[in-house]
């Protein structure tokens, strides 16, 4: 029997298109549980989520398969996310530039370090546009430089009108963002 | 291509580059039918049946159809369960995703069949190569939804392994044959195709009745998987 716990209790959270917003909290604050439930991962008991337009989600823990390949991921999210040939091709060179994981295109998810299986998590999330972009610790295992960069892509994005809202524990980063909410005791606290 | 075609042949894919699948494929079918068929006509005799020469042969072939279905579609749903749903919510849905696992578990199946079948028919011969092959696929399909419904309902892959395994035991002993003149033993999952097999390696024509119950029961089994697929991967809105 799965033990019951209540993790979120009256959170009120909105995101706007063109914004980026980050969500912090101590360990077990429910941030990924906030996230889950937003993405449809996980149900919940009571509340509503109000969504407009498409949704890109970038978990924690990278969620591929081990066997296929980079380019493979691109071309199955590719389907999900009903992008033609032409738009995955181009979403594929993109990402691959901007995260500069383009030697890897070939390589199997088993045969990557974990960084590198960060970019093509983050990639995935990111390739069709999506409206609203969730990040749940994003930047697990990058080395400085693409850290950086993936604040430059963010950043770039936001500018186009993404709205955006990115979940750590710690964000050092706060002048890049429009807001920062903190979770704590099941609620959110504006800063 | 379209979506259900990619995914079905990514996740045919997945399962094909596990180097330890491949040597599975390979070696469980020569395990059953040449070596393990003496020790189950043994067991046979110890527990009062009569399962012996080409019918514990033929039944060797079964159950590494059986045993090979199994593990596919436990590990089906239990490795790729968060991944495939992460697809789902990305726009595949869980039908989808779950007509895909379907399409790479009979592929698989098929493919494990194939390996059992010619090894069967290189050991013994067979004298009715399409009614014994397709009795064999049966014992394949039959343990997929087997395998994907403990995967669906045991997050924990020893345990859940375990009891695929359990049952696959359980079902040996309970065969035809075997021990097999109880009242539950009648019910095992692959009693009939047991029947069919050995009367098609044997020469005998199986009667309409055990061909629908044989693919009634191979039907059923894969529309559990269906369900245990779409369970694991379905949206929680």
């Amino acid at each position: 029997m799965a033990k019951h716990v209540d993790v979120l209790n009256g959170v009120d959270l909105t995101v706007r298109s063109g914004e980026m917003v980050g969500l912090v909290g101590e360990n077990g604050s429910g941030k990924s549980t906030l996230m889950k439930i937003i993405v449809g991962l996980l149900g919940r008991d009571t509340g509503t989520i109000e969504r407009e337009g498409s949704l890109g989600y970038c978990p924690q823990v990278p969620l591929v398969w081990e066997t296929l390949t980079v380019a493979e991921h691109f071309a199955l999210f590719a389907k999900a996310y009903r992008m033609d040939d032409d738009q995955m091709h181009h979403a594929l060179d993109e990402l691959l530039d901007e995260l500069q994981f383009r030697k890897y295109r070939d390589y199997r998810v088993s045969d990557l370090s974990g960084g590198t299986r960060q970019k093509l998590n983050l990639a995935i999330s990111l390739m069709h546009n999506p409206d609203l972009l969730l990040l749940d610790e994003p930047y697990t295992g990058f080395d400085w430089e693409t850290y950086m960069r993936f604040w430059d892509l963010s950043e770039t994005r936001r500018q186009q009108g993404m709205a955006i809202l990115i979940v750590s524990h710690m964000i050092t980063e706060n002048k890049r963002l429009d807001r920062v909410q903190h979770l704590r005791a099941g609620r959110i606290e504006q800063t | 291509m379209t979506g259900l075609a990619l995914a079905t042949s990514e996740f045919v894919r997945q399962h094909v580059r596990n180097r330890v699948t491949l040597v599975m494929l390979v070696v469980i079918p020569a395990l059953f039918v040449v070596f393990a068929a003496s020790a189950l006509g043994e067991l046979s005799k110890s527990l009062g049946g009569d399962v012996t020469g080409s019918a514990a042969t033929s039944l060797g072939a079964g159950w590494a159809s059986a045993f090979l279905g199994g593990i596919l579609g436990f590990f089906q749903v239990s490795s790729s369960r968060d991944s495939d749903r992460r697809l789902s919510l990305a726009g595949m849905g869980g039908t989808r995703v779950a007509l895909a696992r379907i399409g790479a578990c009979i592929a698989l199946s098929l493919l494990a069949a194939l390996v059992a079948f010619f090894v069967l028919w290189a050991d013994t011969g067979i004298d009715q190569p399409g009614r014994a092959l397709a009795a064999i696929l049966a014992f394949g399909f039959i343990y997929v939804g087997i395998g994907a419904l403990v995967g669906s309902l045991v997050h924990d892959e020893l345990t859940g392994s375990l009891i695929v395994a359990l049952v696959f035991i359980m079902d040996i002993y309970a065969g035809p044959g075997m021990s097999g003149s109880s009242g539950t033993a009648k019910i095992t999952p692959t009693r009939k195709s047991s029947e069919v097999l050995m009367s098609a390696v044997g020469g005998a024509a199986p009667s309409t009745a055990d061909w629908l119950a044989v693919g009634g029961t191979a039907l059923g089994a894969l529309l559990i998987a269906f369900a245990a697929f779409w369970f694991a991967a379905r949206p929680r809105t």
